[in-house]
């Protein structure tokens, strides 16, 4: 069985995968700005499943990738853009181009032949994304599960101002104040962040089918049809959306013991143990990088942060 | 007197060999850090370029140190670094900081006259004979080739070494070693030692290492500060990479098209795309990026300031070159806002893509 971990900004996924590669557990927990514990959590519940020899291969992603290798003793961390094309292509071969929306950031990533093409990241705006959807279910007191169903009731949506989190958001208090259905005003919402998708992130992008939705934000059927008018094809979201970047992850690393490395899992037992960061600035260079250190108890157990590998290289 | 210069990559070193040599007191700033970039953001127009925001922080960092004089190249537009020293005279100014600038712009902007008059100031320090002063400006220029040189090479061969990390901590070394040197002799001797220590480094021409070439704003691309330090982290990973706008290139490149010989293929190349300069470094961006696919690099990485006119120019016309020539190409806009995980996200998965490509042997 392999693990994937995919720690990110709101939340921390964690997939098992068996030999055949399909998912056979799968974990959505809120990391909440303490990443350390939320993944010791996660391993505790696994643990009462399977047994350290279980895992013969640990892979990280997403934006805490390094933590997370040095805290489980993974075999690979991947950055997310990766991971995320790997699991859509293991998933289903014809597809052409991966539209992903987590938390903080928005992806597009265009595939030809099973190999990434092309690929951006929003740059200077998070409109759009996972923690302002949320943030915005909540002004509206309407679980962000029921979202999406809000935006389909709709009949007539309102044209809202998507270009930046913060016009959004007051467009959308006017639209309010001048009375406007809820339904409307989040159908608008959404047709205008899947606007903002696919002329920031996705500007001059060649947009082909088959077209995947992934990561937190395609719960929302609310986008997914937004995306689908706007685009002009079908868009398809993968059962396991949420965890993709997990998934992606855990096959990569069961590449690389493959390819004939042993695991350096440290085991579900790290649940209970007390885990510290300590970070210092080093003095090798001019470049002075703020390296963390991570602590067990008394004993280090791994380095993450410089430039050079001065300090990630040593293994400990 | 006592000079001082911004940073720009290796040229402190070269300061130093030729103000040692001339016997002129002078300053090297202390390394760019972010407390240098802080220093310039906070005395800089909000929407300036990221250069000028170092290069203020580089003063500022200097006149503490003792510096009273501030020698800088000039362009005379027509991108904004045309007006940087009138700028930032006016900032230091409003400081209440007294210094003085020497501008080297080009002889044909400024008339051969006034080029002449402007570097005597600097050269008139110096009690030496002219045959001694015409020697220490030999000496820097020969200086700055040489590192330049190490430096190239161990960025390029940095995929193919045997021991791991052989030439990055050689890289490190020299530095140290030449600005430690006492005199303008001894750090010659210095850089020419490790030349030949890096010459010497174990390579392996049978291994096949990502080759990425890094075009862009000359500044932001020699500044490691400004681009995250991305040479050094692509070095780490185990790739090559190739940058021809080093301050050694610039000299030269100057002088020969001061000169009316340039004959750079550069030019050539980008000539289809890009025919007259439009100030900055846009057609070398261009013609970098068709001379980098023509000698077979697997991708290019383009970084530039926000707001970097020339480069926004050149941004637009990369993609012809990525699609028509089938390299592909990331463009990365820096400043001081610049988030490290985005940022080293998309080298990663840039990387990534190119490796996912050799494999399939596209």
């Amino acid at each position: 069985m392999y693990l994937g971990i995919d720690v990110g900004s709101v939340s921390t996924d964690i997939v098992v995968l068996d030999e055949g590669l399909n998912v056979i557990n799968k974990l959505y927990l809120r990391t909440k700005g303490r990443p350390i514990k939320v993944i010791q959590e996660g391993l505790l519940h696994l643990s009462k499943f399977y047994k350290d020899n279980d895992i013969k291969g640990v892979g990280t992603t997403g934006s805490g990738r390094y933590l997370a290798k040095v805290l489980v003793g993974a075999d690979i961390a991947k950055n997310e853009i990766t991971s995320h094309a790997v699991a859509a292509i293991n998933l289903d071969k014809e597809v052409r181009t991966i539209i992903e929306i987590g938390g903080q950031d928005s992806k597009i990533i265009t595939i030809d032949n099973g190999v990434v093409t092309d690929f951006a990241m929003n740059t200077v705006c998070a409109a759009g994304t996972g923690s302002f959807l949320d943030r915005q279910a909540e002004r509206l007191e309407i679980p962000i599960e029921k979202f999406g169903e809000y935006a389909l009731k709709s009949s007539n949506p309102v044209r809202i101002a998507g270009r930046c989190a913060v016009f959004a958001e007051s467009d959308m208090i006017h639209k309010q104040q001048l009375g406007y259905d809820v339904s409307d005003i989040i159908a608008g919402l959404c047709s205008a962040l899947a606007r903002n998708f696919i002329s920031n992130v996705a500007k001059g992008k060649n947009i082909r089918p088959k077209v995947f939705f992934q990561g937190g934000v395609a719960a929302n059927i609310g986008m997914k049809k937004a995306f689908e008018e706007l685009l002009n094809m079908e868009v398809f979201v993968p059962e396991h959306y949420d965890v993709m970047g997990a998934i992606g992850a855990a096959i990569l690393a069961k590449e690389q013991i493959d390819l004939g490395q042993k695991t350096s899992f440290r085991g579900f037992g790290i649940y209970n143990t007390l885990i510290k960061p300590n970070t210092f600035k080093c003095n090798g260079c001019s470049n002075m990088c703020e390296v963390v250190e991570l602590k067990e108890g008394e004993i280090k157990i791994g380095y993450f942060g410089d430039k050079c590998g001065r300090w990630s290289r040593i293994a400990v | 007197m006592n000079i001082t210069f911004p940073h720009l990559g290796n040229t402190y070193i070269a300061g130093k060999v030729l103000f040692e040599g001339l016997g002129v007191e002078y300053t090297i700033p202390p390394i760019s850090t972010k407390k240098t970039l802080e220093i310039g953001c906070l005395h800089s127009p909000d929407d300036v370029c990221l250069p000028f925001k170092i290069m203020i922080g580089n003063y500022i960092e200097s006149i503490e140190k003792g510096a009273d004089t501030v020698l800088i190249t000039g362009s005379c537009g027509p991108c904004r670094f045309g007006e940087y020293c009138e700028l930032q005279k006016k900032v230091l100014m409003s400081l209440g900081r007294q210094i003085n600038f020497i501008v080297i712009d080009e002889p044909s902007k400024i008339g051969i006259k006034e080029f002449l008059n402007r570097l005597s100031s600097v050269a008139k320090e110096s009690k030496l004979s002219t045959y001694k002063k015409a020697k220490a400006l030999n000496m820097a220029l020969k200086a700055i080739n040489l590192i330049d040189e190490i430096e190239k090479e161990c960025r390029f061969y940095a995929g193919y070494e045997k021991n791991k990390g052989e030439f990055s901590k050689l890289l490190k070394e020299v530095k140290k070693e030449a600005i430690e040197a006492k005199g303008a002799e001894e750090t010659l001797k210095v850089l020419e030692k490790y030349k030949e220590k890096v010459d010497r480094v174990e390579i392996d021409l049978f291994k096949t290492p990502i080759k990425i070439g890094i075009i862009g704003e000359i500044y932001t691309i020699i500044d490691s500060l400004s681009n995250l330090y991305i040479e050094d982290i692509l070095m780490n990973l185990g790739v090559s990479t190739k940058r021809t706008l080093y301050p050694s290139w610039w000299v030269k490149n100057t002088a020969l098209s001061a000169l009316k010989i340039n004959k750079s293929p550069i030019y050539k190349e980008a000539k289809q795309y890009l025919k007259m300069c439009i100030g900055g470094h846009a057609q070398e961006c261009v013609g970098e990026a068709m001379l980098n696919y023509k000698m077979g690099f697997d991708g290019l990485i383009q970084i530039f300031p926000v707001g970097c006119m020339p480069e926004i120019v050149s941004k637009a016309i990369l993609p012809d070159i990525e699609k028509k020539y089938n390299i592909p190409i990331l463009s990365l806009v820096v400043d001081e806002m610049t988030g490290e995980a985005g940022y080293y996200t998309r080298v990663e998965a840039f990387l990534d893509l190119i490796e996912g490509r050799k494999k399939v042997c596209i």
